[in-house]
């Protein structure tokens, strides 16, 4: 196990230079603008970095997840959902993964996969979309208009480049919503395209001017138009060319996806994308549909890192998993479980020091609720991906906050 | 030099008024009084029509503009002078067989209820041989694959509906409640619940908003959808307490955590019969709870009256309505008249709307063109500016709506479509100029996609199968090398049944009994529109489409190129002597107006 305590040493004062944001320095709560070449020269290293946050909607239940089958409290409350011993794909005298996470099950023996434990907040919100708002946020119990990975963007970039965010979905995530990036969202990157005549495209080709515009919706209009045009051909070029051998299971998410972006050089480096349609809302009959699900993402996931290798990039990606709450300790009379509160978090990589972080929840000291109590704050994990991998410092003004990171990056 | 400031103010002011279109004066933001009779004219009746309804022909906004705002109005929102009676109702396939009832909620439930009793949804387990499940699960591929072909044809239904009613408000309003109790296809399977859920929504959308809640609580599609039938004495599911309170009547903030399982004590029993309400009273808990304050021995209905009685309840309900007609964003001294003006009128849903269409916040700046069309808002309006009096079955109105994140049955979630900016993105936009080019110019390779069945591993298993395979090598999975992914390990499997053959029986099945979509394509003549126009030039038909089609007009660079294009296409900018050709190069321009970022605005 892995937990070593983040310092703030002279050598990663110098990395902070050197890798850590452009534009601005923020230190102390003091802002110093660094002058253009070290701005260029930190942009050359930071630059290759890539997070992935991938979101589970819908509520993962994390127990049978990463299943405690070394605890006999975990079968009392699960006298019929709890998963057999013999049945789990076990990683230690504790814990196992569900039957079908052969791929999460190899990641982690390959050392591969952090495992934090007990990540949620304090007053946890059990809907769904208000849940899933603050951790889209990373603003528990506030009205935060922005996206936390939308938030990094602008810290990371605050000229907006364009095509440093994509999140690939039907829809955008509050997620991703940001001050001064207007973020590639696309789903089928086949049709992600204006299909035009060749006569048209002197037209079509140009995006009108928002000089002068008042009325606001039409201007973002028109912003979303150029990010359209800007994104586009190169996304549709990069999976056309995309053709891997990789098997990514039933589903595949959007992973895929992702990789045909980086092997095509897009200047990305902020990923969202999510299993979708709150998929993972269990609440009667979970069985069979949980174990599914569990399998195509494990599926998925390990593909993607057996991918990025093949690539050639697998040091230079992370990705993050997340769901908005886990489910209730007990099981419901339904066979399936109700909305929740503390949930397992994932990170995968290449470059991630595999292990398990964080306190592992009580399963007899419950709340009022028969709901585990946190120990982890996620922000914690979200101040890892922004400080430990993508070297930018200052978590705090991003996450509102003190969040210490996990030393999960060697 | 006096002069050539005041030219230079004028083409300013020119400028300022093409982006905010024609609205009041600024002024009227947030002043709910009416609108004075004399400012009444073409524009502001094209507005109502585009957010009352569905937009509609320059001859359909001339009838409301040469009313009074308020015969306008009334004409909308309480039917006056309209007749709807003579649509149709929805023509049934007929596919629902006896046996299905209850179905149960997963493949291997089936085949476990099969093994219990011998038999499942209708069919004996086969005395012998080969695959003895493999009719049970052909029928329940069958079932789940024809309850989504025929939602489709009630989602055209409706979508016909919407073009062709002369009070389009209801179908309007309608829309808004699908989106409000959302409720879905891939949850519910069987559109008979959705379909008897939209009768709802259709007969009572404008009425009572109590009445309106408490039959859509009982409605089999909700109770189904939100897990009611499983909520029972002793082990109540918050599933649907909680979301009858979040988001269909009060937003959260306004009540705890014990309220929500106090009131899903209330709701225990409530279940659904096949397409009947039913409480099953050993399964309801009759006891005592306290709930929002107030203590009793309270049943689902008390539980929503209390509800109502809460001031936030009218103004939520309020403000979300008025953000799908008006706007996205509201003060809170707004809402709180809006959400007087409800609860005055005891949740009686037309006064408000009324308020609310003959106020002059409605036709201020702020709300004029300011209000991005939702997918199947988008489809319809364009059919109805095009003067169609069907939806065509070419493009596939479902496919090309769900590709812009809004099929009809399909919210994503229980929370419904998040409306506003979330309708586009990069990708989505650029979809909604394809969804243009689809309707003016037909693919010629169309394949129906409730005749041809798209998911490639089914049509694979149907054609080994014609080529006199057995059923095991025709299901076998064709990965050639490389480590298999766990999930197509297990798909292989074949004991009692073949779940890959029952997917692609249960297909063929459902093409058999469902019947199909008619496939024409849209009547589009935009020549005889020009012609009837007395277009004389290019820049008039530019101008014409612009306003025909547009709410908020492209700016002047953008119509210059639009000539020059429509120009270059006809080869004259003489209208006259391009007559006989210009069909194709006016779809092209029109195609190119779709095209403009503002054609999204209403």
């Amino acid at each position: 196990m892995s937990r070593k305590r983040f310092s703030f040493s002279e050598s990663s004062r110098r990395d902070l230079l050197r890798a850590g944001m452009y534009g601005v320095c923020v230190t102390a709560g003091a802002s110093i603008p660094l002058p253009a070449f070290a701005q260029a020269a930190a942009q050359a290293k930071a630059d290759g970095k890539i997070l992935v946050v991938l979101e589970l909607s819908g509520g993962n239940d994390g127990l049978n997840t990463l299943v405690p089958y070394g605890d006999d409290a975990y079968y009392k409350h699960r006298p019929n959902l709890g998963i057999p011993k013999n049945e789990v794909r076990r990683i230690d005298d504790h814990f196992g993964f569900s039957a079908g996470m052969v791929g999460f099950e190899r990641l982690y023996k390959d050392g591969k996969l952090a495992i934090v434990h007990g990540c949620g907040y304090a007053n946890p919100s059990f809907s769904h979309f208000t849940s899933m708002a603050y951790w889209h946020t990373a603003a528990p119990n506030s009205g935060e208009e922005y996206g936390w990975v939308g938030r990094l963007a602008d810290t990371m970039a605050p000229a907006a480049p364009p095509n440093f965010l994509v999140n690939i979905g039907a829809r955008q995530s509050l997620a991703v919503r940001s001050h001064r990036h207007v973020p590639v969202v696309f789903d089928d990157p086949n049709k992600f395209s204006q299909e035009k005549f060749y006569d048209e495209r002197e037209v079509l080709d140009s995006v009108p001017d928002n000089g002068g515009v008042q009325n606001p919706t039409r201007r973002f209009l028109l912003d979303t138009a150029r990010s359209a045009k800007d994104a586009s051909v190169l996304v549709r070029e990069a999976w056309a060319k995309y053709h891997s051998p990789v098997d990514y299971g039933i589903t595949g998410l959007d992973l895929p996806k992702v990789v045909a972006l980086i092997d095509a050089g897009m200047p990305t480096r902020l990923y969202y994308t999510s299993y979708r349609n709150n998929a993972f809302d269990t609440h009667v009959f979970q069985n069979d549909v949980h174990k599914r699900l569990l399998t195509y993402a494990s599926d998925a996931v390990s593909a993607f890192l057996t991918d990025l290798d093949r690539i050639g990039r697998a040091n230079d990606v992370v990705v993050m998993i997340f769901s908005e709450f886990g489910r209730r300790v007990p099981e419901n009379v339904n066979l399936g479980t109700d909305h929740g509160t503390a949930n397992l978090m994932f990170v995968a990589g290449k470059s991630v020091m595999g292990g398990q972080y964080g306190a592992i929840p009580s399963l007899t000291k419950l709340d009022a609720g028969d709901n585990l109590i946190h120990t982890t704050d996620f922000r914690r994990v979200y101040a890892t991906m922004i400080d430990g991998w993508l070297g930018v410092r200052d978590t705090r003004t991003l996450l509102n906050g003190d969040f210490e990171p996990f030393a999960m990056f060697a | 030099m006096h002069g050539r400031v005041r030219l230079g103010l004028a083409l300013i002011a020119m400028a300022v008024c093409a982006d905010a279109q024609i609205a009041g004066p600024t002024a009227w933001q947030n002043d709910l009084s009416p609108i004075p009779s004399s400012d009444w004219n073409y524009d502001f009746a094209a507005h109502l029509l585009s957010r009352a309804g569905f937009g509609g022909t320059p001859e359909e906004i001339q009838v409301l503009a040469k009313m009074t705002s308020a015969q306008a109005v009334a004409r909308l929102v309480r039917f006056e002078g309209t007749d709807a009676s003579h649509l149709p109702a929805f023509d049934h396939s007929g596919i629902h067989d006896p046996g299905l009832e209850p179905f149960p909620p997963s493949r291997p439930a089936v085949t476990d209820l099969a093994k219990e009793k011998g038999e499942a949804l209708g069919i004996k387990v086969k005395a012998g041989g080969n695959r003895r499940m493999q009719p049970i699960v052909d029928e329940f591929f069958y079932w789940l694959r024809a309850s989504v072909l025929e939602t489709n044809r009630v989602a055209y239904w409706w979508a016909n509906r919407m073009l062709t009613s002369p009070q389009p408000l209801r179908e309007k309003m309608a829309l808004f409640w699908h989106g409000h109790f959302a409720s879905n296809e891939a949850k519910v399977r069987d559109y008979r619940k959705l379909l008897g859920q939209l009768e709802i929504f259709q007969k009572q959308g404008m009425g009572n908003f109590r009445d309106l809640t408490v039959a859509v609580a009982e409605s089999p599609a909700m109770l189904s959808f939100l897990d009611a039938g499983v909520n029972v004495k002793g082990a109540s599911n918050e599933n649907f307490a909680r979301e009858i309170m979040e988001l269909f009547t009060m937003g959260v903030g306004h009540y705890t955590e014990t309220d929500i399982r106090e009131a899903a004590r209330a709701f225990t029993g409530w279940n659904y019969d096949d397409l009947k309400f039913v409480v099953n009273k050993e399964q309801h808990d009759d006891g005592e709870k306290t709930f929002l304050g107030k203590t009793g021995r309270f049943d689902g209905v008390e539980v929503i009256d209390i509800i109502m009685q809460q001031p936030a309840t009218a103004d939520y309900i309020a403000a979300k309505i008025y953000r799908y007609f008006v706007r996205e964003d509201l003060s809170p001294a707004l809402q709180k008249q809006l959400g007087a003006v409800l609860r005055d009128n005891h949740y009686e849903i037309a006064p408000l709307l009324e308020k609310i269409f003959l106020s002059r916040d409605f036709y201020s700046p702020a709300s004029v063109g300011t209000r991005i069309m939702g997918p199947v808002e988008l489809a319809v309006s364009t059919y109805r500016k095009l003067g169609a009096t069907n939806i065509p079955g070419v493009p596939d109105f479902n496919s090309e709506t769900g590709a812009l994140g809004q099929q009809l049955f399909s919210p994503p979630t229980v929370a419904g479509w998040a409306g506003g900016q979330s309708w586009i993105t990069p990708g989505l936009l650029l979809e909604r100029a394809n969804f243009a080019r689809d309707v003016l110019f037909p693919d010629i390779s169309f394949l129906p996609p409730d005749r041809f069945t798209g998911g490639g591993e089914i049509r694979r298993v149907a054609e080994r199968i014609r080529e006199g395979m057995d059923i095991s090598t025709a299901t076998k999975d064709d990965t050639k090398s490389g480590a298999r992914a766990e999930s197509n390990l297990k798909a292989d499997r074949d004991e009692d049944f073949n779940t890959r053959y029952g997917s692609f029986r249960g297909s063929q099945m459902a093409i058999e009994r469902v019947k199909p979509i008619p496939r024409d394509t849209a009547q589009v003549n935009l020549s005889r529109l020009v012609m009837k126009e007395k277009l004389a030039n290019t820049t008039q038909v530019v101008g014409y489409l612009v306003r025909r089609f547009m709410r908020v007009p492209p700016n002047d660079a953008t119509r210059r190129k639009l000539v020059a294009f429509l120009d270059k296409e006809l080869g004259t900018s003489d209208i006259t002597a391009a007559q006989t050709y210009m069909e194709q190069p006016l779809r092209l321009v029109l195609h190119l107006i779709m095209s403009q970022p503002e054609y999204q605005l209403s």
